[in-house]
């Protein structure tokens, strides 16, 4: 008798918990004004505040070859100001309602995002409607922001150790597809630019039916949707088609092998394989093989690389997941008095040991809980929620992978894992630097 | 090539004119008002202590299924003197290895949840998803409570702050906050002491363990839980946990309180190469925090430069100037010694003009009362970023620790917001008149010496420091009236035997000899008339370089891959060969000047800048006494920016009636200094073109 009562507790404890345990799927509502602008609503009311994110479709992938740097030169002067805001009041707007902005310029995309006090989103919406429908540069501006680009390529690049890799490694990575330039670009090009290209490169890509529009936070939905409707609602969409570059980008062919002298006291290795596109179902084996690389510091790099043979000061594997053909980095910077070569070996040993040995159930298992760790880590803020949905929306189109991303990293097997280490990540398909300190005179 | 005119809008304009002025567009022209300030709800803590004195507080939020637990030993501020980098290596060691496992077996169960774990000198911090609270908790625990400071594994921490210290030095903003805490707080401070190889050796595994014994306290010490968890769980895992800690008596040493310079100076270290000048203009301050001032001081500083694109400091050097790709201020208040900083990054050429404008900028705080409609902003602007920092639970629990630690009143955040709301214009003025301090400042200058540091003499005094923040001594001779840099030139060739018998050497070959890390490295250069060269460079047996050069063409094989020598690169191989270049440095349209008189290695030098026909430069040092040259400076250009390297010759020894220096150190081409000896040289035994022929 004891026993089942303790049985049928049981059973309604189980129960409870299913019953209380957390919805924490990320709920949104989309849908697309009749200009082509998507919009996308995701409401959180537990802290007062709102994301308002536009996200254009633009990266420095759609650039003509001679303008390369322009989209994230264009980043910088659509925050000089517009029709109905002068010069510099644009931050102050935000600033001053209590907001933080920003913006970033991708390979692939433009994202500009202001988080405000949640009494602030129709303020929001008004500087990315201006932003949208007639933003207003001058010489001035074009000026100023030229020289802060030019630091900006001083500090993120020339003067910082490594700085450089992300150039060197994209040039030589890419023959035909527009990836084989950087986002900063080239000086020279922007010095180039006459006003036919601003006024192009913004009728061409600054428009509502190549952007989205992500609200994320604590508002009212009825207000919001009406507010989005004056803004944007107006704003005419562009006719015609939109340039995406539709290059073929041949097989690497064989391995390209380089050194860069630099200002560095370290050696340093890039090895950068080619690897498909975000949305090929391979990139999630792609993603984990990184992690079993080098994610904590039981990753297998990490391990021999940093602890038992102590080669490298610190190595990591990032993988570039664009919307076109993509590339994994594994990057290790020497320890003093080990030479890259040893390093470059090393690395070598622990990707031929994921070819030819299947992990492990208890390493694979490891990999599935440090992917679900990380796919609720991000979306921790109204920032991190907007900015996923905004990229899953225009890289894959489709958000909804914000809450069944997870599912397709479950799906992927110890088999897929040795199978694309075998098939992408080969001598042939690879860019190897070293970053060697500039050699001493004799 | 300059745009003239150009206007973005006027297109946009013709672009938008049809379709919008239809409606009624009134809407657009100003910005919409906003809605009723919303409350801000700051979360909820729980905070209890247990037996042994250690204070627990309990954030709960349910939102994301995480947990992050925060274990904060307060530690008071100790300097360690030659053996500064002690506390954080012996804060590293504690994870790496227990009295029941190894550093891999903490990392596997660690990762295998897919949590993270990290210690240091003042704590650890862990993070997981909740369902696996209780194995992360645990693995803390035994990391915090139960280190046992393997001895192999503290070689390895050693290994790698001592290659930390390699990348330190060649990242320029690491250099400038490193000399900056120098300057504040001197070297003796606990804040302004540096780690160097030195230091670091000198610590052992004792020393770390002592470190730990003596600091790792539960009654100076406070755990937080943040997240998925309620306060009945947190309470039973921590007593659980760290029931079991014992208390100890952990005993506050004194320091002096460090001042700001009795008048503004600029402390200068040198970067050859450098393509930017990193800017901080800071002194100490005695601010505490939780004060009225700290508050008062806050506001003032987002005014200045601790906001956005809109503080003063962005819109006058980036946005007005476009000097910079952003500069920022901080007011930092501490309990043993505050400090104010100001700066950022600015290319070469505006470097003294940008520090003049900002001192000006922070200067007019002292000045000019800050207009009310921009006070209003910035007001505006605290209480978003305070609200949005209320986002995350961490920040929640910040607040309890910060009440708990620096025994604030309880309601102290709950009335941050009014307290900002109550700062008058009038107020600020009085705080900067006591905190910003532009007459008795450092002015922290990492850059390019040749090309910046003279015009800053407008700043202040500029004195020298090396990458450590030790000062450079300057030299004591001047330069004698009419002295130039070909008649030092002379001097030298004179001094190592006089041009006839330079002239009449026609090869020299010389075995070198150096180690690094234990490994003999022996490097064999050949050299004949006119400009050929040969040079193989060997590790352990193994050829790690070869270089040949005909006097035209040549190539290097290094790491297995050939490259050819070519072109530009020619040219400087070219000189590089011929065996005493300073010989024909006139004829062939060099400028030798002379710029001054330096220390190098304890020896007045007279320093020569030497030009090519092609406007590079290399820096020469020829000793006032010997008229020996004693250091080479180069700096390359190149696609990656410009590099140095630096030659330093010592220990002449006559060969055949010339002098040869037989000992040269090479700094900045390798991670460490790298000496080469000379072993044996040899002159004129007759080598044969065949020698240096390139295939």
């Amino acid at each position: 008798m004891k026993i089942k009562f303790m049985l049928s507790a049981l059973c309604v404890a189980v129960m409870l918990s299913a019953a209380s345990a957390q919805d924490l799927s990320i709920e949104y509502d989309a849908y697309t004004l009749d200009n082509g602008l998507d919009v996308i609503l995701h409401q959180d009311k537990s802290t007062p505040i709102v994301t308002v994110g536009v996200m254009y479709h633009v990266g420095s992938k759609n650039e003509n070859p001679d303008r390369t740097g322009f989209a994230h030169f264009f980043e910088h002067l659509l925050f000089e100001g517009s029709e109905n805001i002068d010069r510099g009041e644009f931050s102050e707007y935000v600033q001053n309602a209590g907001g933080q902005l920003n913006a970033y310029t991708s390979n692939d995309v433009t994202f500009y995002f202001e988080t405000l006090p949640s009494n602030q989103l129709e303020l929001g919406l008004w500087l990315e409607s201006e932003r949208m429908l007639h933003a207003k540069v001058d010489e001035k501006g074009i000026e100023t922001q030229r020289e802060v680009v030019k630091e900006e390529m001083r500090q993120r690049y020339e003067n910082s150790p490594y700085g450089t890799f992300l150039l060197e490694v994209l040039k030589r990575a890419y023959k035909e597809y527009p990836y084989r330039w950087p986002t900063i670009g080239s000086m020279e090009h922007l010095n180039a630019a006459t006003e036919s290209d601003y006024v192009n490169f913004y009728k061409d890509f600054y428009v509502p039916n190549n952007a989205v529009l992500v609200i994320a936070g604590d508002f009212a939905p009825k207000q919001a949707k009406q507010w989005v409707e004056q803004y944007f609602g107006s704003i005419p969409k562009k006719k015609g088609s939109f340039y995406r570059p539709n290059v073929e980008e041949p097989a690497l062919g064989g391995e390209v092998r380089d050194t860069i002298f630099d200002e560095v006291q370290l050696p340093a290795v890039f090895q950068s394989y080619r690897i498909p596109s975000r949305n090929e179902d391979d990139i999630y084996a792609v993603q984990m093989l990184a992690k079993l690389l080098s994610e904590g510091e039981s990753s297998r790099m990490r391990r021999a690389l940093v602890d038992e043979q102590e080669k490298a000061l610190a190595v990591q594997n990032v993988i570039f997941d664009f919307e076109g053909p993509s590339l994994a980095i594994a990057f290790a910077i020497a320890n003093a008095g080990v030479d890259a070569k040893a390093v470059e070996e090393a690395m070598d040993a622990e990707i031929k040991e994921v070819q030819n040995e299947l992990i492990s159930e208890r390493e694979f298992q490891k990999l599935l809980n440090q992917v679900e760790t990380e796919f609720y880590t991000s979306n921790a803020t109204t920032f991190g929620v907007a900015n996923s949905l905004a990229t899953y929306h225009t890289l894959s189109g489709d958000p909804e992978l914000i809450n069944t991303e997870l599912e397709k990293y479950q799906e992927v097997t110890r088999e897929d894992i040795k199978r694309v280490a075998n098939k992408y990540f080969t001598p042939d398909n690879r860019v190897v630097l070293y970053y060697l300190p500039k050699p001493a005179k004799p | 090539m300059r745009i003239t005119q150009f206007f973005l809008y006027t297109v946009a304009c013709l672009l938008l004119a049809t379709s919008v002025q239809a409606q009624d567009e009134d809407f657009r022209k100003n910005a919409p008002k906003p809605g009723p300030a919303p409350k801000i709800e700051l979360g909820d803590y729980e905070q209890f202590t247990l037996d042994n004195g250690l204070e627990v507080i309990v954030v709960e939020n349910h939102k994301l299924p995480k947990v992050t637990f925060q274990l904060l030993v307060d530690a008071p501020p100790k300097a360690y003197g030659d053996k500064a980098g002690l506390a954080g290596m012996a804060g590293q060691m504690l994870s790496r290895g227990t009295k029941e496992r190894t550093k891999a077996e903490i990392d596997q169960a660690v990762d295998f949840i897919g949590a993270s774990l990290s210690t240091s000198a003042t704590g650890a911090f862990g993070s997981s998803l909740s369902k696996h609270k209780e194995k992360l908790l645990s693995i803390m625990s035994e990391v915090v409570l139960q280190p046992a400071f393997p001895e192999e594994e503290f070689d390895k921490v050693k290994q790698q702050a001592v290659s930390g210290l390699a990348y330190r030095d060649s990242d320029p903003s690491a250099i400038e906050g490193l000399v900056s805490n120098v300057m504040r707080y001197g070297s003796d401070h606990p804040y302004g002491e540096v780690e160097t190889e030195e230091t670091l050796n000198n610590v052992t595994v004792e020393d770390a363990r002592e470190y730990y014994d003596y600091n790792f306290k539960p009654n100076i010490s406070y755990l937080a839980f943040i997240g998925d968890i309620n306060a009945k769980e947190a309470k039973k895992l921590a007593k659980k946990y760290f029931g079991s800690w014992e208390r100890g008596t952990v005993q506050k040493e004194f320091y002096e309180r460090p001042t700001p310079p009795e008048e503004t100076e600029v402390d200068f270290v040198n970067v050859d190469g450098a393509s930017q000048s990193n800017i901080n203009i800071t002194y100490p301050i005695n601010l505490k925090r939780g004060t009225e001032d700290a508050i008062a001081a806050n506001v003032l500083n987002a005014v200045l430069g601790g906001g956005g694109l809109s503080s003063r400091l962005n819109k006058n050097i980036r946005e007005d100037k476009g000097y910079t790709y952003g500069v920022y201020s901080t007011i930092s208040p501490d309990r043993l010694v505050g400090y104010f900083s100001a700066g950022g990054s600015v290319r070469n050429e505006v470097t003294d003009s940008a520090v003049v404008a900002m001192l000006e900028e922070i200067n007019r705080l002292r000045e000019e009362l800050v207009p009310v409609e921009e006070l209003e902003g910035i007001k505006a602007y605290l209480f978003g970023s305070f609200a949005r920092s209320t986002e995350r639970p961490e920040t929640v629990a910040r607040f309890a620790l910060n009440t708990a630690r620096y025994k604030l009143p309880k309601d102290y955040y709950r009335t941050y917001l009014e307290k900002v709301d109550a700062v008058t214009p009038e107020r600020l003025m009085e705080v900067a008149k006591k905190y910003i301090l532009t007459d008795q400042a450092h002015v922290v200058v990492v850059g390019n010496k040749e090309e910046v540091a003279e015009p800053l003499e407008r700043v202040g005094t500029v004195k020298y420091f090396d990458k450590v923040g030790q000062p450079i001594a300057a030299a004591n001779t001047e330069i004698p009236e009419g002295l130039t840099g070909f008649d030092v030139i002379d001097d030298y060739l004179e001094a190592i035997g006089g041009k006839e018998k330079l002239e009449a050497v026609e090869d020299m070959s010389m075995e070198m000899s150096t180690s690094m890390q234990g490994m003999a490295i022996n490097m064999t250069m050949k050299r004949k008339e006119p400009a050929m060269m040969s040079m193989v460079v060997e590790m352990n047996g193994n050829v790690l370089n070869e270089t040949r050069f005909d006097g035209e063409k040549g190539y290097v094989s290094q790491m297995g891959q050939k490259q050819p020598i070519e072109g530009e690169q020619a040219e400087d191989t070219k000189e590089q060969a011929m065996l005493f270049p300073e010989m024909s440095y006139e004829e062939r349209g060099y400028t030798a000047e002379i710029v001054g008189v330096e220390k190098v290695n304890g020896e007045d030098a007279y320093k020569i800048i030497v030009t090519d026909p092609d406007g590079n430069k290399t820096t020469e040092f020829y000793s006032t006494e010997t008229s020996l040259k004693l250091k080479e400076v180069t700096v390359q250009e190149g696609p990656q920016g410009e590099s140095t390297v630096t030659n330093e010759l010592s220990d002449y020894e006559e060969v055949d009636g010339i002098k040869i220096p037989r000992t040269m150190k090479t700094i900045g081409a390798m991670p460490a200094p790298m000496t080469m000896k000379v072993d044996a040289v040899k002159i004129n035994e007759g080598l044969a073109d065949e020698e240096f022929k390139v295939e």
